[in-house]
């Protein structure tokens, strides 16, 4: 079952991000709906699954991008597996949390892919950092916290958590 | 927050952490290798992604067609009308046209031109954009099974779109001629000097390294020079709006506005072999008027 749920998300996560988000973009910029369902896989279902999960989302995303491999895999992967973390060191996460984590690793992301263009001088990176990296990190933040806020307002997340740990135990 | 005081369970943090260590370790070592590694194990991969794709992109293209249809039909009578004067003055331009490719004709056939095949073309549908915002690239329902492979040159009739970068079996990402990753030899088509096309960050182009003696000016057109990468000489760019010339500089730059509007690009064509290399004969013009599918 659980295999078929993340199936069904890794296909339709391709032509949400390409092809419906350009739609819903806010000033050219759109969330990063991979890294917000690695981060929310990784919260409750463990490190493992987010990591496995968002490293298939990295290298599916990448097959329909220009961008590295590399970047692709350690910001999903990375991020699945740091809310893993979160989710078993923190044991009240909030909307808050799960979105500030999500636009510190989206900056930081988005900071690693800005330097590693050929041949754009500081000050093109400036602008890069201002005009698409600094607002999506936002978006993405802003996006993985509406979705926990939403998801806890229909579920008992606290108790999912805890009973996941438990089985872990 | 709280934190929780829970034992971990250490076996799977470490698998985890063992795991990712190790896969970025040998994407450090064997870039190429793992790259290429990830391409062969994507093709199955693309061929699923691409059903539910496809299906969306229909539905989104259906949605667009009827908004446009019965939506979006103010200022139309005025559109029309401007289309006609418009039609007009290109059919005189046409004739004009006619008169000078006649007369080139006249004048290849004298100096005994190598007479050059022409390109073969795929056409092919935009169905998503790049699923980052840091890079410009389309995405086309073309891939390797139709013959489309990496650095081919892609083009609408008005002119340069840009040049495919990643291919699936059914599936190929276009860099944007607006992307700063993507390079295109260029030619100003008045003056014949050349210079190469780079995006820039606000998504428009540049021409670079044009020479110093350059006499170009302010709505000069650049087109394909032809002499690097997978574009026939002569097609379309862009037209310069700002010229760069600096004191010292060893060369001369120019701003461009890119002939094609890449953001709303539905169709294109893709340049499987360029001029010399085809066998197929006909004009140059005919292949670009054809319908698209």
């Amino acid at each position: 079952m659980k295999f078929f749920f993340y199936l069904i998300l890794v296909l339709l996560l391709v032509p949400l991000q390409t092809t419906l988000l350009p739609h819903l973009s806010v000033w050219n910029i759109k969330p990063d709906l991979g890294l917000v369902a690695a981060a929310l896989i990784g919260l409750f279902a463990g490190e493992l699954e987010g990591l496995l999960i968002g490293l298939t989302i990295g290298w599916v995303l990448n097959l329909f991008s220009a961008g590295e491999l590399w970047l692709s895999l350690l910001t999903n992967g990375g991020v699945g597996l740091l809310a893993g973390f979160l989710g078993r060191q923190v044991s009240q996460v909030t909307s808050y949390s799960l979105g500030g984590m999500l636009l510190l690793v989206s900056l930081v992301s988005g900071l690693l892919a800005a330097i590693n263009f050929k041949g754009l001088d500081i000050s093109q990176v400036w602008w890069m950092a201002e005009s698409i990296v600094v607002p999506q990190a936002c978006f993405d933040g802003a996006v993985g916290a509406g979705c926990y806020w939403l998801l806890s307002r229909r579920f008992d997340l606290t108790r999912l958590r805890t009973d996941r740990m438990d089985g872990l135990l | 927050m709280w934190m929780a005081h829970s034992s971990s369970p250490y076996g799977t943090k470490r698998i985890a952490l063992a795991c990712f260590a190790l896969l970025l370790v040998a994407l450090f070592l064997f870039p190429n290798q793992i790259q290429g590694l990830s391409q062969y194990l994507g093709g199955p991969v693309g061929y699923a992604v691409s059903v539910p794709l496809e299906a969306i992109a229909s539905i989104d293209t259906g949605i667009a067609d009827r908004w446009e249809q019965y939506v979006a039909l103010q200022g139309v009578r005025e559109e029309n009308q401007q289309l006609r004067k418009e039609n007009e003055w290109l059919r005189g331009q046409h004739s004009r046209l006619r008169e000078s490719a006649a007369a080139t004709e006249r004048l290849t056939a004298l100096l005994r031109f190598k007479e050059q095949a022409l390109p073969t073309m795929v056409a092919a549908q935009v169905i998503g954009r790049d699923a980052t915002n840091r890079y410009r690239t389309i995405i086309l329902n073309k891939g390797e099974s139709d013959g489309i492979k990496p650095d081919m040159g892609v083009v609408t009739p008005a002119g340069v779109v840009g040049r495919v970068v990643k291919t699936t079996g059914v599936s190929s990402v276009v860099l944007l001629v607006t992307d700063p990753n993507n390079a295109i030899a260029g030619l100003i088509q008045r003056t014949r000097d050349e210079g190469i096309v780079e995006g820039t960050q606000q998504g428009l182009a540049q021409l670079k390294y044009i020479p110093l003696l350059s006499t170009l000016r302010d709505g000069d057109r650049v087109v394909t020079s032809g002499l690097i990468g997978d574009f026939p000489r002569g097609l379309m760019i862009g037209t310069i709006t700002h010229i760069d010339k600096q004191e010292g500089a060893l060369f001369q730059s120019a701003d461009l506005m890119p002939e094609v509007d890449v953001s709303r690009v539905e169709e294109v064509l893709v340049i499987q072999t360029s001029y010399g290399q085809s066998s197929k004969a006909g004009s140059g013009a005919d292949l670009l008027e054809k319908p698209l599918p």
